[in-house]
């Protein structure tokens, strides 16, 4: 499956996401990318060793006197966890949605990340052959395929793939046939629909 | 002689979180306690915590630290780049939960990566370890500025070019070519 992934989160994505200044949208729309690309989280583990080095190098800042004691006491009754192989899930973390219908072929569920700066998170289940409308941004759009597959100008995006859209794109996104796609999206502001039936549908399309 | 230099010639943050994994070791607690602590310290006030607060989320981290020990990997990342992601997930986990300006990233456990079991690994990551140090070491000042206060201090890149008064894209670009060149050094591992 890994072998399979051909767009990843560009290399200041993956650092601002080491750097933990993403916000909570974005940076879980790359954890699951992350949770599917080795490489991904390699490059992660780079920009972590940059963070180690300045952190290894930082001035300390004095603890308080007894502070050695309190975190003795905090460990006290606090087990080591067994080493944990299996593979978290991020979205184990969120509540889900129902699928609830938005347009024709098109589900849509929420993913409970709560809403801030006009970002939302959420699941999206098209049919083989949904030709989504053509829109543009008027933020951010970053997707992750979980199933099934789309495509669109810049390729074809398949489970893991990462599409890291702004508002300088147009979309014309078209499942591919076979199985139904499944993306996680996190979208910020509002998708404008170009054509005119496209805004004539567009409060049909509740994204 | 003194015991407490050679402790400190000696400190090897690697094993003492493997003897924690292994046999609960508060002595080796202790020690990496009181390396990281006051580091983690200053990290958490660079991110805009106070000096009270950012004492507890030092705590807080070194007692992830001691709850996680056993997720450790030699093989897969450094002492401090692992202490470093653990300290990160407990600014964005208590920020985002006191609601600082965004919301931010949920914490969550790194995936194990079984063809990274080698025991050439080990010798890897100590050596990427040194690489990252020594690469540092040769950055432009003006570059690892914008690396300290993206990924120890935590500020956006615009939050940056606001500090500094230099256009975002010069923020941008300087921290691409700082990780060019880590990337670059690293890549003569490989």
């Amino acid at each position: 499956m890994n072998d399979h992934i051909t767009h990843h989160p560009s290399e200041e994505t993956l650092a601002l996401y080491a750097a933990g200044t993403l916000d909570q949208a974005r940076a879980l729309i790359v954890s699951m990318h992350l949770a599917r690309c080795p490489a991904c989280r390699e490059e992660v583990a780079r920009f972590e060793a940059v963070g180690g080095a300045l952190l290894e190098q930082a001035p300390a800042v004095a603890m308080k006197a007894d502070a050695l004691e309190v975190a003795l006491r905090l460990i006290e009754n606090e087990r080591v966890l067994p080493a944990d192989t299996a593979q978290a899930d991020p979205l184990d973390d969120y509540a889900l949605g129902p699928w609830r219908w938005v347009g024709p072929g098109v589900r849509q569920r929420s993913v409970s990340v709560p809403e801030a700066d006009g970002i939302k998170v959420f699941m999206l289940k098209a049919a083989p052959g949904t030709r989504l409308p053509h829109h543009k941004h008027s933020g951010y759009e970053w997707t992750c395929v979980l199933e099934g597959a789309f495509e669109h100008a810049f390729g074809r995006y398949g489970p893991g793939d990462f599409d890291e859209a702004d508002e300088t794109m147009e979309h014309k996104p078209t499942v591919c046939e076979g199985e139904p796609c499944i993306c996680i999206v996190a979208l910020q502001g509002n998708i404008r629909l170009q054509s005119r039936l496209g805004r004539l549908l567009q409060p049909l399309i509740r994204l | 002689m003194n015991v407490y230099c050679d402790v400190m010639v000696e400190f090897d943050p690697a094993r003492l979180i493997t003897r924690i994994a292994a046999t609960q070791d508060r002595e080796a607690f202790a020690a990496m306690f009181a390396f990281y602590a006051p580091r983690v310290k200053a990290m958490m006030m660079r991110r805009g915590a106070s000096a009270d607060r950012a004492e507890d989320l030092a705590q807080e981290t070194l007692l992830r630290l001691w709850r996680k020990a056993g997720q450790f990997d030699p093989a897969r990342a450094s002492a401090s780049a692992w202490v470093y992601a653990i300290a990160r997930n407990v600014s964005v986990d208590i920020i985002r939960r006191e609601g600082r300006a965004a919301v931010w990233l949920e914490e969550q456990d790194e995936p194990d990566d079984e063809d990274l079991n080698e025991p050439e690994q080990h010798l890897l990551i100590a050596e990427r370890e040194g690489l990252v140090r020594s690469t540092m070491a040769t950055l432009p000042e003006e570059q690892i500025r914008v690396i300290r206060l993206s990924f120890f201090d935590g500020l956006a890149h615009s939050e940056i070019a606001e500090l500094l008064g230099i256009p975002l894209g010069t923020v941008k670009s300087r921290i691409r070519l700082a990780l060019q060149r880590l990337r670059d050094r690293l890549g003569e591992l490989q």
